[in-house]
């Protein structure tokens, strides 16, 4: 991989990943279960957890890279905006540095939602193992 | 940039981190010297340094560092080119 090089993706935060997130995480906290309650906090439903997107990082480095030898070192994101259920998201990726003596490549990614804004961004930094 | 502000420099960045207000490095220190310095660790003070400095090193250039010092002088060297 070299710098400037980037990777595009579509994802969507279905029933089934909802679902499952709180399956597992248990995490059913009332802004993201309840429909009310998120309304009565200004928000146009109820608000997916932000981690979901972690998990589609996930993806993107363990899946959609060209090598398969990598592994995460450090990673942060910011939320911007509220993700509803079923919302399809446009992910971006680059390259933004290569680090050939550690073997570690840093990542800057978004997502953007159906209206072109993007609902949360962050850093990646991988190393090749 | 003189030897001992680069020894500074080098420093605030191994504050930063491995988060340890304490450490006070010299040209002798050695990965042994601070508990936090791990292979792991060892990473990130290297990404961190590169990006401080806007150096870039060999992976065969970091291996033969045997202290700080050495570290440092590779930094001058690069900066003196």
């Amino acid at each position: 991989m070299i710098k400037g090089q980037e990777f595009l993706h579509t994802f969507q935060v279905t029933d089934s990943v909802y679902n499952g997130f709180i399956e597992i995480f248990k995490d059913k906290n009332p802004l993201h279960t309840d429909e009310a309650f998120a309304q009565a906090k200004k928000f146009r439903e109820k608000v997916m957890h932000g981690n979901i997107l972690n998990g589609f990082l996930s993806y993107f480095i363990g899946e959609c890279l060209p090598v398969k030898d990598v592994i995460i070192q450090t990673q942060e994101i910011k939320f911007a905006l509220p993700v509803y259920l079923n919302d399809k998201l446009d992910f971006y990726a680059r390259v933004e540095d290569v680090f050939e003596s550690v073997n570690t490549i840093e990542f800057k990614f978004h997502f953007s939602n159906a209206e072109n804004k993007k609902v949360a961004k962050g850093k990646i930094q991988i190393g090749i193992i | 940039m003189d030897a001992n502000q680069i020894l500074k420099e080098v420093n605030d960045i191994f504050i930063d981190v491995l988060d340890n207000e304490d450490i006070v490095l010299t040209r002798e220190t050695t990965a042994k010297d601070i508990e936090e310095w791990d292979s792991l660790n060892h990473i990130q003070l290297v990404v961190a340094i590169e990006k401080h400095f806007k150096q870039r090193f060999t992976s065969s250039a970091i291996q033969s560092w045997k202290n700080v010092g050495e570290m440092c002088d590779a930094i001058a060297d690069k900066q003196n080119q």
